[in-house]
């Protein structure tokens, strides 16, 4: 399998043009012996085979995220976001309950990490969490542009750009390559510049 | 045992029972909010908050080693899919001018799309 001729659909792994990713093949296979809810050698075998030809079908870019997976950082961001969720979703339920003038505002928060996987997941994370959702997301300047509920409480803004860079630290510690974790830690870009 | 297994059936159904309760505010939320844009925020978050007290609820009622991996794998992809969703719909919200009759009270978007037309 290692060093035939490489020519289109030949399952090279190693040095030269990876074609079947085993990190993806391990995920499927668990995917699928998860979704038949029961571990045996045949669900296994059959995950493995289908992971395969799922992999040689749609063959994905090679592309590197910069992925590394921090376990501690991962419990920390998981818990951080349960909390996140549990206190804001009270403050939305307030504002359903309270029908008073809604005025929102739609605010640019420029990011300090440049990677592609930083920005998408901490998009991802700040709109599962109630308060602010992404309507925009520059990728050349790592802006994401945030819908805010409830915008005349004069803190509201600068509250919602503060927690989305506190969870742009958490994904980079989780998530992140050592240079993305420093870049995370560097005091926020530009403090609220208008009053 | 069986003492331990009541009382993990009795936090599980209350969970299930906060997990529809939230799923509700969510609907209230999504009646009461007046346009697509804040609409989105009570339909999309409270259910997911709700989501994940349902399966934590069902989690405690199964108490068993596989099915707790595809509840995890459920809540996996519901935290996974649904941004991706609400984003398209706010998107597609904001640049057909739906923000509401009110307007909004900063705008930082709206100067860089107009700076992208001009160019």
């Amino acid at each position: 399998m290692s060093d035939r001729p490489s020519h289109r659909g030949t399952l090279r792994i190693g040095s030269g043009r990876r074609v079947l990713d085993l990190p993806l093949i391990a995920w499927l296979t668990v995917i699928w012996v998860l979704l038949w809810g029961t571990l045996s050698w045949a669900n296994l075998v059959n995950g493995v085979l289908v992971a395969v030809v799922v992999c040689l079908a749609f063959p994905l870019p090679a592309v590197d995220l910069g992925l590394r997976l921090r376990p501690l950082g991962i419990l920390r961001l998981v818990a951080c976001l349960l909390y996140d969720m549990y206190s804001s979703s009270l403050s939305v339920t307030r504002q359903i309950f309270t029908r008073g003038p809604l005025r929102a505002a739609v605010v640019a928060v420029p990011l300090r990490c440049r990677s592609d996987l930083m920005l998408t997941s901490t998009a991802v994370a700040v709109s599962n969490v109630p308060g602010g959702s992404v309507i925009e997301v520059r990728r050349a300047t790592a802006t994401l542009f945030l819908h805010v509920l409830d915008a005349d409480d004069p803190g509201a803004i600068a509250a919602a750009r503060r927690s989305v860079w506190r969870t742009e630290e958490l994904v980079a510690r989780a998530f992140g390559t050592a240079e993305d974790i420093a870049l995370a830690a560097r005091p926020a870009p530009e403090e609220e510049q208008s009053p | 045992m069986n003492a331990l297994a009541e009382t993990a059936d009795l936090i599980g159904a209350l969970l299930l029972f906060l997990g529809c309760l939230q799923s509700l505010l969510g609907v209230i939320g999504m009646l009461r909010f007046p346009d697509v844009l804040a609409r989105s925020h009570a339909a999309t978050k409270p259910q997911t908050l709700g989501m994940l007290l349902v399966l934590a609820g069902v989690a405690l009622r199964l108490r068993h080693g596989i099915d707790l991996g595809t509840l995890a794998l459920i809540a996996f992809f519901q935290f996974l899919t649904g941004p991706v969703a609400s984003h398209l719909v706010a998107r597609s919200a904001y640049r057909t001018g739906q923000t509401g009759s009110r307007g909004l009270l900063r705008d930082d978007l709206d100067p860089q799309l107009s700076d992208e037309e001009q160019r």
